[in-house]
């Protein structure tokens, strides 16, 4: 506007044209941006008329360059008001209206996640880490036979587990309980595969599955709770296949640092049993609270398979051997989360499981 | 089983050398982990964590003797002082064959007695306190250093000839816990004319307990039947020491030592004179050599192990074994019941050479791997999208309470109750999961959750004649106020239609049921959920790739007709015509609206093989139109 001789409008009139910028500017809203246009470009009392009105009034010889000065004016400001209502009709289209538009720094809404429990996380996680090795899942039924769950695993007809203190029996119908392991199906596999051992060439597999033993509930026992089972069966199998599979199976589980040992035990199912430590995997070896120092934690039993149980389900011990395992799901679950009570996996508080769930 | 370091390093003097942490670990890779070492007045304390096989170990001896031949040092020798055996002074009868030996001595005590201090503070390091009465300490820590239980009786207090037999229906004793036990006919009992005066390997009777006035007692060391023992502490809920020790089966070969050594401890400690020494029945045969294959113990050890070494290991074990170099034959000694198989011997061998040692290496792939099953991974699809739509996967116990049951089972709960449960309250195999899912529920809007949205995928069981019957169970519990949390997602209630919308999305059919305090539920049998499990993809289908039509028709139309038959009228109206989609988007119920009636937004999406004109179009619109004013709709202005 420097361009126009502005020393021959009142001075009100290059006050308010000095102040329209700003004005235009603190327009929020297509209402202030109307009784905007209203002072400065209405048809009555605005800005516009007044000037509109000293054209009028002023001496003939005066009119043409004043009369340029108001036009360049007024247009200037009716383009400017154009322009920023269409900025605001804009910005009101993308927002929906002014009032919702949405604050960057609002954190965004993350679509409300559920979560698996973590119990069956892990579970879903040993099958993973055993499927290269070429292991699948094999299920069995929760209430089995005392010949699926005791006498096909060499378990002895007076063995104390197959007590009432420690089983659970149905009423009515005596020969059948709720497993008291995920082995019986270890039983069942093998009676099926007998008859095609030969064809087949052998078989691995887990079996992950909920067990019930008569515990009361407390920070370390529930009577349900869950196992994975694994098993091999195939000719010339040693201790050595038994240690590598475990071995492989640890660092893919825990990482490259998950070094494994083994130790003597006894169970009636396998000769030679052992139990096996792995490098806790919290201190890496290095003594906390949770291996007590030792930097070692129990994670599992396993071992040959006894001829007994090989023989049982009709498989020539002298021709087929093989290893199994078991692990204890909740007891490892509690280990690698440092979960302080057992009854936070059956409480399912739904805080519990969304932190320690997850969706994998 | 407790174990006091000192005494242990008596039976091996070489114990003294490794530092305690090492010992444990030594014990350790044995098979026998440590649960705890406590410092005490009389040394070191350690617990021993003995696996039910090793009955042998279940000692100060029996665990040197491990520890000696992991090590290969030399026990330190028993001081024997074997009784010159004669006539029975007091005639013995075995009657069962579960006791085929019997050893004992009637001594008669000096007048003083004393245990001791040595004594005193091995039994109570190992919290066993001392009686001081020479007999009951002596039998006490000859059972903790020797591992075999042996049984002293006031002679005096004997009547007549004694008998071990099985106990006659009626018969009671009273054991020194002072306990009145009902006897049947499988609890075997040492008898004297009276009737039953002790329990064969669990416990004496009151009426000949030794007491401080005991002049003369008559010993008893035996060899009972594992068996036997372990059934009758369980009928009787009666678990000693003895009993754990002849449960899991005590040293035959111990039967004459362990009373040759008692006599001399009250010889010493109460001036005792012997009156006689005897033996009923014969030492057990040993058992037939057991054969271990140079190949058999390659396949178990994974490389191959000399049969000079194995055989050395096995010797040092008490094994009787003659080697060649194809196989050895090992007869283990009167303590190791449990070595009865080859793989049992190779196991041995492993053992004292260190599991350490056992190489690593995966197995040869023979077989063929198998896929994973549909149903798992069914399961474990359904859990995953389930998480993903915001659901938390619950795990809840399998058996609930009869009337927790009754609210949604199908078949009676006869046939699916437990005969011992833990409780009535954990009672019956659940035939639904939604009593579970309910409770997890309300427990999380106590806890104030706003929301709660809760799956189970578990077996549920139907009675049949043959027992449960399982079915894989789906389980979904919405409960709360949905939204709310951010700016973009009002809050609201649950709608019955989003729980079945969700169903619908698993291709699972299933009704959605309103529990109380406005919990919607479904459960369904998975077997009933459709998918194509068994494809990688779904069969080609075909779609067409020239632009959808989409038209929007606003219908005013009484209640009384649904959207069903709204939707089947405007359906068949254009049969001809090529309507991909007819969907509700809109219900309005609101002002301005004629009395009785609602609003349909219903949008039409027309997708044909060809560019279809706006012109066809308006006619299938127009067409539909007259269809839905045929159910007395008008077009909304």
């Amino acid at each position: 506007m420097d361009s126009f001789d502005l020393s021959l409008l009142a001075p009100e009139i290059t006050g308010a044209h000095a102040q329209f910028p700003g004005a235009l500017e603190a327009c929020a809203d297509l209402g202030a941006l109307n009784r905007l246009k209203g002072a400065y470009t209405g048809r009555e009392g605005s800005f516009s008329a007044q000037l509109m009105e000293r054209l009028k009034a002023a001496p003939k010889d005066q009119k043409r360059e004043l009369g340029v000065v108001i036009n360049a004016l007024k247009s200037e400001w009716e383009s400017a008001l154009k322009a920023r209502q269409a900025q605001l009709e804009a910005a009101r289209k993308a927002g929906g209206s002014a009032s919702s538009a949405w604050d960057a720094t609002l954190p965004p809404p993350i679509p409300p996640a559920g979560a698996l429990h973590p119990l069956n996380r892990l579970m879903a996680r040993l099958v993973e880490v055993f499927r290269p090795l070429g292991y699948h899942v094999e299920e069995g039924p929760e209430v089995e036979t005392e010949e699926h769950n005791f006498d096909g695993l060499n378990i002895p007809e007076d063995h104390s587990a197959r007590g009432t203190a420690d089983t659970f029996y149905l009423a009515g119908h005596a020969h059948l309980l709720l497993r008291t392991h995920t082995s019986p199906v270890q039983v069942r596999v093998l009676k099926r595969l007998a008859p095609e051992l030969e064809k087949k060439g052998g078989i691995r597999f887990l079996a992950p599955g909920r067990v019930y033993r008569k515990d009361e509930i407390d920070p370390t026992h529930s009577p349900m709770f869950h196992q994975v089972e694994g098993m091999l069966v195939g000719k010339g199998i040693g201790m050595h296949h038994l240690k590598g599979t475990l071995a492989y199976a640890m660092k893919a589980l825990f990482g490259e640092g998950a070094d494994v040992r083994f130790r003597p035990s006894y169970f009636p199912f396998v000769e030679p049993g052992c139990e096996m430590d792995v490098r806790c995997p919290l201190c890496s070896g290095a003594g906390c609270r949770v291996c007590k120092g030792s930097g070692w934690v129990e994670i599992l039993g396993a071992g040959l398979i006894h001829p007994n149980v090989l023989r049982f389900a009709g498989i020539d011990p002298a021709i087929w051997s093989g290893f199994a395992f078991g692990m204890g799901v909740e007891r490892t679950a509690m280990m690698v989360s440092q979960t302080p009570d057992l009854r936070l996996f059956f409480e399912n508080d739904q805080r519990f499981l969304k932190l320690m769930g997850g969706l994998d | 089983m407790l174990v006091s370091l000192k005494a242990l390093q008596r039976e091996l003097p070489a114990l003294t050398k490794p530092s305690l942490k090492d010992l444990c670990e030594t014990i350790a890779s044995l098979g026998f982990p440590i649960d705890g070492v406590e410092q005490g007045p009389a040394g070191a304390v350690l617990e021993v964590d003995v696996t039910p096989n090793r009955g042998d170990v279940m000692s100060h001896r029996g665990l040197a003797r491990d520890l000696a031949a992991k090590l290969d040092e030399d026990l330190s020798a028993v001081e024997l002082d074997p009784l010159e055996e004669g006539e029975a002074l007091v005639p013995v009868r075995l009657e069962a064959e579960a006791c085929p030996i019997y050893a004992t001595a009637i001594l008669a005590l000096g007048a003083l007695q004393a245990t001791p201090p040595d004594v005193r503070a091995f039994l109570s390091a190992l919290g066993s306190s001392p009686k001081d009465l020479a007999a009951v300490d002596a039998s006490n820590e000859l059972l903790h250093r020797y591992g075999h239980p042996t049984h002293a009786f006031d002679a005096d207090k004997v009547q007549g000839g004694l008998a071990v037999r099985w106990a006659r229906e009626g018969e009671k004793v009273v054991t020194l816990d002072g306990i009145e036990r009902m006897l049947t006919i499988q609890d075997l009992v040492i008898a004297d004319e009276s009737g039953p005066i002790a329990l064969a390997g669990l416990m004496g009777g009151e009426s000949t307990k030794v007491t401080a006035e005991t002049r003369r007692v008559l010993l008893e060391s035996a060899w009972f039947e594992p068996r036997v023992v372990r059934a009758m502490a369980r009928r009787h809920g009666l678990h000693t020491d003895a009993s754990h020790r002849f449960g899991r089966g005590a040293d035959p070969g111990m039967v004459r030592i362990a009373r040759d050594l008692l006599a001399a401890r009250l010889k010493q400690w109460a001036w005792a004179s012997l009156e006689g020494a005897w033996t009923e029945g014969h030492m057990l045969p040993l058992r037939p050599a057991i054969t271990l294959t140079k190949e058999l113990l390659q396949r178990i050890a994974g490389e191959p192990l000399p049969l000079e070494d194995a055989a050395v290991k096995l010797r040092h074990l008490g094994c009787g074994v003659e080697e060649n170099h194809v196989a050895l034959h090992a007869v283990p000694p009167s303590w190791r019941h449990d070595l009865a198989i080859p793989e049992d011997l190779a196991e041995e061998v492993l053992r004292l050479r260190g599991y350490d040692l056992i190489s690593s290496a995966l197995p040869p792939m023979k077989s063929d791997p198998e896929p994973l099953s549909v149903g798992y991974r069914q399961r474990l699809g359904l859990s995953r999208r389930l998480a993903a739509l915001g659901f938390h996967q619950t795990v809840t116990l399998g058996f609930i309470s009869p009337e927790a049951d009754a609210r949604f089972a199908d078949t009676s709960a006869e046939g699916r109750t437990l005969g011992n449960a833990l409780s009535y309250e954990y009672s019956v195999m659940r035939s639904s999961l939604l009593p579970s899912l309910q409770h997890i529920a309300e427990n999380n809007l106590r806890q104030g959750a706003r929301e709660v949205r809760l799956f189970e995928i578990a077996p549920t069981f139907r009675s049949t004649s043959e027992g449960p019957l399982e079915r894989a169970t789906l389980a979904i519990v919405w409960a709360g106020e949905t939204g709310g949390r951010d700016p973009l997602t009002p809050q609201g209630p649950i709608h019955p239609a989003a729980l079945q919308g969700v169903l619908a999305y698993l291709g699972a059919e299933g009704q959605v049921r309103a529990l109380e305090g406005g919990l919607l539920a479904a459960e369904v049998d998975l077997a009933s959920i459709r998918g194509e499990l068994g494809r990688v993809i779904p069969t080609y289908q075909g779609f067409s790739r020239f632009p959808a039509m989409e038209r929007d028709l606003s219908l005013v139309l009484p209640f009384m007709v649904p959207f069903g038959q709204l939707a089947q009228a405007i359906r068949s109206a254009l049969a001809d015509a090529p309507l991909q989609t007819l969907t509700c988007v809109d219900i309005y119920r609101g002002k301005g609206l004629p009395e009785g009636c609602q609003a349909w937004l219903l949008r039409l999406v027309f997708l044909g093989e060809r560019t279809l004109t706006g012109a066809e179009v308006d006619g299938w619109v127009a067409s539909a139109l007259r269809a839905a004013k045929s159910l007395g709709a008008e077009l909304r202005g």
